[in-house]
């Protein structure tokens, strides 16, 4: 699954830390999904989406 | 995702548990039961030691003010590694068996039990640390 994670939350100025902290896992959790080793569930991809303040999940994440 | 830590209630019940296994310990040993526990002197001091080791990790969790977070990552990974676990429990239960029918195993079950609860730690923590790099 693709994911525009890094791009997103460069875009609002989050850093790693700061987006783990507020979808209530670590930033190594993060650092993975931006790297596209692990796949989200679908309630961790609705809490990033909602916190890189995107409307839809598609627009963030997207199967391959 | 969630952020555990261990809550006093927790910490009663867990207390509790180790008082019964040194209770049980100083019960055995003041029978006599199980006198010959190699490696220990006997079951009874085993259990009065596992019971304070017990007791200590608990207080150290409960001074320990780091939250820790469990999230879905560590518990997918988790999964995996008991998946490994497992799998490595099988090999080693048929290279075991192999070389016992080549030459029969002579070691006292609760030698035999403790190297195999270590080796089972000890998989499971090297397969989850591993893991966790690939995830």
């Amino acid at each position: 699954m693709d994911n525009r994670i890094a791009e997103f939350r460069k875009e609002i100025k989050m850093t790693q830390q700061q987006l783990a902290d507020k979808v209530n896992v670590t930033r190594q959790t993060i650092i993975s999904l931006e790297f596209g080793r692990y796949n989200p569930s679908l309630n961790l991809a609705h809490s990033i989406t909602k916190a890189l303040k995107k409307r839809h999940i598609e627009q963030v994440f997207n199967l391959r | 995702m969630a952020q555990k830590n261990i809550n006093k209630q927790n910490a009663a019940w867990k207390y509790g548990f180790a008082i019964i296994i040194i209770l049980a310990g100083l019960v055995f040993w003041r029978l006599g039961i199980g006198d010959r526990f190699l490696g220990f002197s006997s079951v009874g001091t085993w259990l009065v030691y596992v019971g304070f080791v017990m007791m200590a990790v608990i207080t150290l969790q409960l001074l320990s003010r780091k939250k820790r977070i469990v999230d879905e990552r560590m518990e997918f990974v988790a999964t995996k590694a008991a998946r490994v676990t497992f799998t490595a429990i099988i090999i080693f239960a048929f290279i075991v068996m192999i070389i016992d029918g080549i030459k029969p195993i002579t070691l006292a079950y609760s030698y035999f039990m403790s190297y195999l609860v270590c080796g089972i730690v000890l998989v499971y923590f090297l397969s989850y640390k591993v893991l966790l790099r690939f995830y």
